[in-house]
């Protein structure tokens, strides 16, 4: 089961990184982006549920579970943050581009900007 | 120590907003913010003793300071100061400052943590921070440019953060020292990572666009501090754990080769400096043990250049070898091209000698050979015309100069690549000081007899964005197979 799981975060992240190298329209490459950002995600809850599923909530009763490990899931909780400010900031620039270049076409935009 | 450098790493971000609120007082807070980390780079150099802090328990954040991070937040002190004073009496708003101060405050974390989680969200910063600073103008080119870096810093991000969930998955701890016990497909997407945001050998080749087109004061702080952000965790790693030191130093020596062979066909001043960064990062990385010397010299020497170029009438060599520029900011340049070069008399010299000192085989050959080429590439700026009466009518520029501006951050930059020598005197031997000339001399009869009249295109393909993506799945693979075997 778990190698399963794990094959389908790769594929995941996989699935986003190909979506960036050959989607041509800008937006589409960030939502690719973030499909690769949402691999990544579970792959790390994937490592934290590694010892065990349950919360890691200290209850002080009752006998010891095996909890899920609280560090990989806090720490992608930052990245989950900074993941989605970068998100934002690029589709502002994309609002911007897209006065000049409405259709988004990676090419035209390439060949507008580059001196 | 400990209060001292929690107090120092934190203060950027609460000053950050702090001018926010205070716009009046932006150049001086951040001026001071400036300085005060030159004081404290200058500490770290004195006491040579290795601090290491585990704040927060196990899990937590992992910092560590010695004299190597020593000279990388002595570069960033000074190089930001140099910046802020040449933006002084412009028209820029408190946001400009406030993301000097952000960006100044999380190199710094750069520079000092120790473990994976601190180093990623301080890249992460840099790179908002960064897109913040290149989109400043709201052009569109420069909106363009700066997206384009941060889509390309965050895809590698991506790659970096799941070599770090691995590193947890078997030390159970985010540390730098653990990278040794790690799997080797760990190691392969952090060190693709870490070469892509420090603009290493081919994933580097974003960098001539994006420093290229940046606004002057923000070229000199991106190429004279903010790629070494990237650089650093890699020589700090390759010094950590021996495995990892020749794969870094084979893309080291790669990048230097290719650095120098890009910037060689550029007719352009500021894309000539760009790829230039591209060898001289190889530098750094090909010698870890050097490599904190030679990013003070670089570091100062770089942003001095750009900071002149940005002041030139024009940015192509064409127009440059026509218009003959002032005497004194050709003697200006001259100071920070030789510098790079490796001239005797400045800081770059002893930089040099103790890169090059270590390497033998053809790690030694390639890295001389580059040395050669960065000759032949200063030897463009050196053989640009000067007069010393130069006519104000049209070959002095334009509405950006501001003398007084200019030649206090100039200043700032050149002293210290003046005072950085003399703490290099053993490098004074014999055998150096004929290598060194040596060196130059070839660089520049190269120069004078050949390549002055040859102009050579190479197509710029790579550097699109698709490109640039696609290439980090070949480094991927190349990693990988470097590292199994």
């Amino acid at each position: 089961m778990d190698s399963v799981l794990e094959a389908c975060v790769f594929a995941t992240v996989f699935c986003g990184f190909l979506g960036i190298i050959l989607k041509k329209n800008l937006m589409m490459k960030i939502i690719a982006m973030d499909v690769m950002s949402t691999g990544v995600i579970a792959c790390y809850v994937l490592v934290a549920a590694r010892g065990g599923w349950f919360t890691p909530i200290a209850s002080g009763r009752g006998e010891p579970v095996a909890y899920a490990d609280p560090v990989p899931q806090a720490v992608i909780l930052t990245a989950i943050v900074i993941g989605f400010s970068i998100q934002a900031l690029m589709l502002v620039g994309t609002m911007k581009l897209a006065r000049d270049t409405p259709t988004l076409e990676i090419d035209e935009i390439e060949r507008n900007n580059t001196p | 120590m400990s209060p001292i450098t929690i107090g120092w790493i934190t203060l950027p971000f609460f000053l950050g907003f702090s001018i926010y609120l205070l716009p009046r007082l932006a150049r001086h807070l951040a001026l001071g913010m400036a300085l005060l980390s030159g004081g404290y780079g200058f500490y770290c150099l004195l006491d040579p003793a290795t601090v290491t802090l585990q704040l927060l328990g196990n899990f937590g954040v992992t910092l560590m300071i010695d004299s190597l991070s020593g000279f990388f937040i002595l570069t960033n002190a000074v190089v930001t100061a140099a910046v802020i004073l040449y933006c002084w009496p412009t028209d820029k708003s408190a946001f400009f400052f406030t993301q000097v101060v952000i960006l100044h405050g999380s190199v710094n974390s750069a520079f000092i943590c120790a473990d994976f989680i601190s180093l990623y969200v301080a890249l992460e910063v840099i790179s908002i921070a960064t897109f913040l600073l290149i989109a400043y103008s709201r052009a569109d080119r420069a909106i363009w440019v700066g997206l384009r870096y941060l889509f390309i810093s965050n895809t590698a991000m991506l790659f970096y953060l799941i070599g770090a969930v691995l590193v947890y998955q078997s030390n159970h701890s985010f540390a730098f020292a653990g990278l040794g016990r790690a799997p080797t497909e760990a190691i392969a997407l952090i060190v693709l990572g870490l070469l892509t945001k420090g603009g290493i050998f081919v994933s580097g080749l974003w960098l001539p666009l994006t420093h290229a087109e940046a606004e002057t004061p923000v070229s000199a702080l991106l190429s004279g501090v903010v790629i070494k952000a990237g650089v650093f965790p890699l020589v700090r790693c390759a010094l950590l754990v021996e495995d990892l030191a020749p794969v870094v130093t084979v893309f080291g020596a790669g990048a230097a080769l290719l650095g120098v062979g890009y910037a060689l066909v550029e007719t352009d001043t500021k894309r000539l400096l760009a790829s230039s960064t591209l060898s001289q990062m190889g530098f750094l990385l090909v010698a870890p043990a050097a490599a904190g010397t030679y990013a003070l010299t670089h570091g100062l020497a770089k942003a001095a250049l750009f900071l002149i170029a940005g002041n030139l009438p024009s940015r192509s060599f064409q127009s440059l070898r026509q218009n003959p520029m002032g005497r004194s900011l050709w003697i200006a340049m001259a100071i920070a091209a030789l510098s790079i070069a490796g001239m005797p008399l400045f800081a770059g010299f002893g930089a040099k000698a103790l890169t090059l000192k270590g390497l033998v085989g053809w790690r030694a050959i390639a890295l001389n050979g580059a040395a050669v080429g960065t000759a032949i590439l200063m030897s463009k700026f050196l053989f640009l015309p000067s007069s010393s009466w130069p006519d104000k009518g049209d070959s002095l520029p334009s509405p950006r100069a501001r003398p007084a501006e200019l030649w206090t951050a100039l200043g700032l930059l050149l002293s210290g690549l003046v005072v950085a020598n003399g703490t290099s005197l053993d490098s004074y031997t014999g055998a150096n000081l004929v290598k060194a000339l040596g060196t130059l001399g070839l660089g520049g009869l190269i120069y004078y007899f050949t390549l002055q009249t040859v102009t050579l295109r190479i197509p710029r393909g790579a550097e699109t964005l698709e490109h640039l993506i696609g290439a980090m799945s070949l480094m991927l693979a190349a990693l990988f197979w470097m590292v199994l075997t």
